[in-house]
């Protein structure tokens, strides 16, 4: 068996074990879940430390057959694109289940559903087959929704609830009609990515039957992704999600959209796909821009972080739309760093939640006299997230915006400034608002985060770190797979840099 | 022996090793931090002086790089270089530095996060000396940012005071407007050459200086915007004088000697760029015929004028330096400008010891008059603090260009080079010189002559011997340094290094260019007579009787934070608040609602079948799957 089936294996066994245990064990679920999650994190770092740089083709493969007639297989698999999505995906999983530890209510359930969740967001990644590479996003999806309903806080959480599953059942629906005609379109007669792959690279799709199902696959995917104008459900309902919840969508599950953009639609549908990038590179201004400008206005914590989420998947839509190199393989790196930073910044605010009960930024403040840790981390996330070299997200940006700029020209330079200036200017709010200035009165007391409760903050900043002071660790196995991807569109001629 | 070269890198490291251990083990003790921190600096200056004969030898060494990241045509590698630029930077940096972190742990004595000044301070050393040792643009801005970073960690040192918090973020922002334009440059100049390091982009250059096509100009700009930010030049000036809410010692170090000095440093470095043709692109027609390096001339030459006027009416002992650093910055500025880029290093290696020493000295008066920063209600430290008083009589003195002490040598130079270019910056040059005197004067007399005014000021006394010690050290470069012949040094011009002796040493300044130094001279003994007949004896500033509204406009630096707090509410906040709403009440109200309204209409409808609103996704699933089964099986 691959050694991928162990790290989505582990949190589903331990889904199925909570089921049998009584209630009241409480520590005993707690403990089955941190296990199956350390388990599924070790294994990971296993896969990730042997993967193979360079080397051609999917790594560590498993393929059964299931459903013989419709060639649906359990095909799993990673190359440079997927191995270190995967990878973080255990480590935001590990996280989230540290992070749980807030919830007191119907923990049973709660952690059951968690497992699940965590399951089917590893699963999505290592997919090689639409077929499960859908069924894992909607295993994942289906417990987000009733956790956000059951266990989620704030006035607006039904409200939240319902949007944030209309609009993410939408985008999954539409997503799901694009890759149906994709499949029937296809003439491989196979769920099988890697088959449809290479069948669709000597027999390209005709352009007529490109342009129709592109757009299917671009919205559905784009909302998932929360693209600009289909973001809001993003900030509201990660504002009403508890903790482990919204690190593990923010934080991951939203990816799908953007790993099917890239594994699916774009090299599949080259010549749509360069039609409707020129698209996406403006639209991405909407999440730089726009909702950089909405977080610098927000008073509560988690719609900053929300929106600032958001904003930051605009980066990631310019390096895909660059379709260079440099950009697309900074796009990735985001896509991983964007996950940590992501998860951190939910945990973070939840925590600063537990302990003041509110979000409100204007009743908080003078918090880094209190809680160092906790402070420290806040600073080093928000730092991240604004670009500050060090930290993953700084590679991935840069990448992104020196492969686009050759492209577009006044989209990355306004782009430039979303990122240097207005993602500074509502982190430096939130900081100095939180953790810096007097402490007002009326705060309740506050107190550090304890040993138990740092490894969370601890795994995900490390984390960064060390990807973001060696970026080859990302870089050397995404490129040649990028590279791959970028073959296939090679269509149309592919904006590159000259060489000096 | 052949691998000396690469103990540079333990230059380069020893700091951030100082800075990662503290931060991670010796957190609770205060005193093993600050030892750890001023080991690492130590080491690290004494290394440099060990690099000395190798960069005087073959002039020029580079350290072998690291492939940092390398996908298509993006290639980083972290690597150092050693020539007589960095050089001269790097025993800047790591002497002040040295001196600096001693004169702290003194100074800081009984701060209760003292091992978390000096993990800040360490790593400010490390992205600092990343700075001068970067072989590359892309290196270049990393160091760039942590340098921010660390500059913003220590002006908010002190962060449940509101003015420090909101100093650090104002630094912070300032920088990163500057850094927008730095970093659209070197994607521009990578994506146009292929390449971001130094010697690759200045070959291309050389061998064709029409390789950046219509973005020559716009690139210099860019790049420049860099050294506004980090520089603090006008525009971008606002945030230096803030930026003295942090400790003394930290604007000692990074306000005044280092950190500001850095985009002086990078315009140097890339001096390569500004000598490729200044074309503009299409949309920017109209700044045919006007050169990136005259901006950059007239940004500085401004910046001196604008600083060293507000510096005459300021009462704080930290900002009048300030002010000062901001001026004599712009001053460096304009030599660049004016392609004098010798002459501008040279400066700035003499200020950051006089500067540096300056404000030490400025620290040691606070300390001793327990933290009181208004120089009227101090007055006659002279006798109290001696130690104190003659070393800050030299830096003032030095500031002012007296000769044979450092500042005359150097700013003479920068006259010079503002003399055979182009008058108007001369007489600009010489008007600011008229006005540093003054300010200084005031300051100094004001300040250590006369009587206490105040009970502080009387019982004041001499700091510990950690505090002066610093100082005394900075007053022998603050008078030798003028003595070296570093500008020629800089230029490579080993013509009149040699030549001359101790005469040509002396004299040099008024034997090539008599009319620039009797000038300068001129303009200090203006200066003196001026603040000495307003202020010897003086107990309250004569000046705002005199010229009320000019003295009242000084006073308020021109109402520049100000203009600039409506400018940003205008643009940026009403962007802001435009978005805020279009996405509250256009995106998420109508259009959402709106869907919402209509689903829940159809929901309802549905609601015979279906059992409740969480259902619709399963509902949805269910479609999808029949869908499927129906495509499926349909042809």
């Amino acid at each position: 068996m691959s050694i991928l089936t162990y790290i989505l294996g582990f949190p589903l066994l331990a889904a199925l074990a909570i089921a049998f245990i009584p209630r009241n064990y409480r520590f005993l679920i707690r403990l089955v879940s941190l296990s199956a999650g350390a388990l599924s994190l070790l294994s990971a770092i296993a896969m990730f430390v042997h993967f193979q740089t360079g080397a051609a083709g999917y790594q560590f493969v498993e393929k059964r057959v299931w459903v013989e007639a419709l060639r649906i297989s359990y095909h799993v698999g990673v190359d440079g694109l997927n191995v270190g999505l995967v990878l973080m995906a255990a480590i935001v999983a590990f996280a989230a289940i540290c992070a749980a530890y807030e919830i007191k209510e119907r923990e049973k359930e709660f952690y059951l559903l968690l497992m699940i969740m965590i399951s089917g967001v590893i699963g999505t990644f290592a997919s090689l087959d639409l077929f499960f590479f859908f069924f894992f996003h909607e295993l994942a999806l289906i417990p987000t929704f009733i956790m956000i309903g059951v266990w989620g806080r704030g006035e607006e959480k039904n409200y939240a609830t319902f949007n944030i599953t209309l609009y993410l059942s939408l985008g999954g629906l539409i997503a799901l009609i694009g890759l149906i005609a994709l499949y029937l379109q296809s003439g491989a007669n196979s769920f099988d990515i890697v088959e449809i792959t290479t069948h669709l690279q000597n027999t390209p799709l005709p352009e007529a039957a490109q342009k129709f199902i592109f757009p299917f696959l671009l919205l559905g995917f784009g909302i998932l992704v929360s693209l600009w104008p289909f973001h809001t459900w993003a900030p509201l309902g990660y504002g009403a999600a508890p903790t482990a919840t919204a690190m593990l969508h923010a934080g991951v599950l939203k990816k799908f959209g953007l790993y099917g953009l890239l594994r699916i639609a774009i090299p599949l549908l080259p010549q749509a796909a360069s039609f409707w990038l020129d698209i996406v590179a403006w639209l991405c201004l909407g999440n730089i821009l726009y909702c950089g400008l909405v977080a610098v206005r927000q008073k509560d914590l988690n719609l900053l972080v929300g929106n600032s989420s958001v904003a930051h998947m605009g980066f990631v839509f310019l390096g895909i739309a660059s379709l260079s190199i440099v950009g697309v393989t900074g796009a990735v790196v985001i896509m991983v760093a964007h996950g940590l930073l992501a998860a951190l910044s939910f945990a973070l605010s939840g925590y600063l939640y537990n302990q003041t009960g509110t979000f409100s930024m204007e009743r908080m403040g003078g918090l880094m006299q209190r809680m160092p840790f906790v402070g420290a981390v806040l600073i080093m996330c928000m730092m991240a997230g604004c670009g500050l070299p060090g930290f993953a997200n700084f590679v991935g940006e840069a990448m992104a915006l020196f492969g686009s700029w050759d492209k577009y020209k006044l989209i990355t330079s306004l782009a430039v400034w979303g990122g240097l200036v207005i993602g500074a200017v509502y982190m430096l709010k939130a900081i100095r608002s939180i953790m810096h200035g007097p402490m007002p009165e009326d705060l309740p007391a506050t107190f550090d985060a304890g040993p138990v409760r740092k490894i969370p903050f601890a795994l995900l900043i490390t984390a960064l770190l060390l990807f973001g002071i060696f970026p080859r660790l990302l870089t050397d196995k995404i490129e040649p797979s990028a590279k791959g991807i970028l073959a296939m569109t090679k269509s149309k001629p592919v904006a590159v840099a000259p060489l000096k | 022996m052949e691998q000396l070269e690469n103990s540079a890198w333990i230059v380069l490291l020893l700091p951030l090793f100082s800075a990662v251990v503290i931060t991670l083990f010796t957190r609770r003790s205060g005193r093993v931090s600050a030892l750890i921190s001023i080991a690492a600096v130590l080491g690290a200056f004494l290394i440099t002086l060990g690099l000395i004969p190798l960069v005087r030898q073959s002039g020029f060494v580079k350290v072998p790089p690291l492939n940092w990241i390398s996908v298509g045509d993006f290639r980083i590698e972290l690597g150092l270089l050693l020539d007589r630029l960095s050089m001269l930077m790097l025993i800047v940096v790591t002497g002040v530095a040295s001196l600096i972190h001693i004169y702290s742990y003194a100074y800081m004595k009984g701060d209760p996060a003292f091992s978390r000044y000096f993990a800040s301070l360490s790593l400010f050393t490390f992205s600092m000396l990343g700075i001068v040792l970067s072989n590359n643009f892309f290196q270049m801005f990393i160091f760039w940012e942590l340098v921010g970073i660390s500059s913003y960690l220590l002006i908010g040192f002190w962060h449940g005071k509101a003015s420090a918090a909101n100093a650090a973020k104002k630094a912070f922002l300032a920088n990163r407007i500057g850094d927008f334009g730095f970093l659209l440059g070197i994607i521009i100049i990578w994506t146009l050459l292929g390449s971001v390091n130094f010697d690759h982009v200045e070959q291309r250059l050389i061998t064709n200086p029409a390789a950046l096509g219509a973005f020559a100009g716009l690139v210099g700009l860019l790049i420049f915007c860099g050294a506004l930010g980090k520089s603090a030049q006008f525009p971008l000036h606002v945030w230096l004088p803030d930026a003295m809410e942090g400790p003394t010692p930290v604007s000692a170090l990074i306000h005044a000697a280092t950190m500001v000095a850095a985009g002086i440093y990078m315009l140097c470095r890339t001096f390569f760029i500004y000598q490729a043709s200044s074309a503009w692109p299409e949309f920017l027609s109209f700044m045919n015929g006007i050169t990136a390096l005259e901006i950059i001339a007239w940004s500085g030459g401004i910046t001196a004028l604008l600083a060293a006027l507000i510096a005459v009416q300021q009462n704080d002992i930290k900002r009048i330096p300030a002010y000062s650093t901001l001026s004599q910055l712009g001053y460096m500025t304009m030599a660049v400008g004016l392609g004098g880029t010798s002459a501008a290093m040279y400066h700035l290696t003499t200020h950051a010891f006089f500067k540096a020493m300056l404000f030490l000295g400025a620290g040691s008066v606070i300390h001793a008059m327990h933290h009181e920063q208004d120089i009227w209600r101090m007055g006659g430290l002279k006798k109290k603090m001696p130690l104190t008083y003659w070393t800050f009589l030299l830096g003032t003195l030095a500031l002012a260009g007296v000769p044979p002490l450092s500042g005359f040598y150097s700013k003479d130079a920068i006259l010079a080079k503002a003399y055979e270019q182009h008058t108007g910056f001369f007489i600009l040059g010489l008007i600011v010189a008229v006005l540093t005197t003054f300010y200084m004067a005031r300051l100094f007399i004001i300040a250590f002559l006369g009587n206490g005014r105040s009970n502080s000021a009387a019982h004041a006394h001499e700091s510990p011997r950690l505090m002066t010690v610093p100082l005394l050290v900075l007053a022998v470069p603050t008078v030798l340094a003028g003595f070296f012949g570093l500008e020629s040094y800089l230029s490579k011009d080993a013509s009149h290094a040699h030549g001359g002796g101790i005469n040509e040493l002396l004299f040099g300044p008024i034997n090539h260019a008599p009319f620039a130094a009797l000038g300068g001279i001129l303009a200090v003994v203006f200066g003196l007579f001026l603040a000495a007949g307003l202020y010897l004896n003086a107990n309250r500033d004569p000046l705002p009787l005199k010229a009320r509204g000019l003295a009242r406009t000084l006073r308020n630096r021109f109402y520049i934070d100000e203009i600039y707090g409506e400018l940003i509410d205008l643009t940026q906040g009403t962007l802001a608040r435009l978005a805020d709403w279009f996405d509250r009440w256009i995106i998420s109200g109508l259009l959402v609602r709106g869907v919402h309204g209509t689903t829940e209409f159809a929901g309802r409808a549905l609601r015979l079948a279906q059992t409740g609103n969480l259902q619709t996704y399963a509902f949805l699933l269910a479609a999808g799957i029949a869908l499927l089964l129906l495509l499926v099986f349909k042809p």
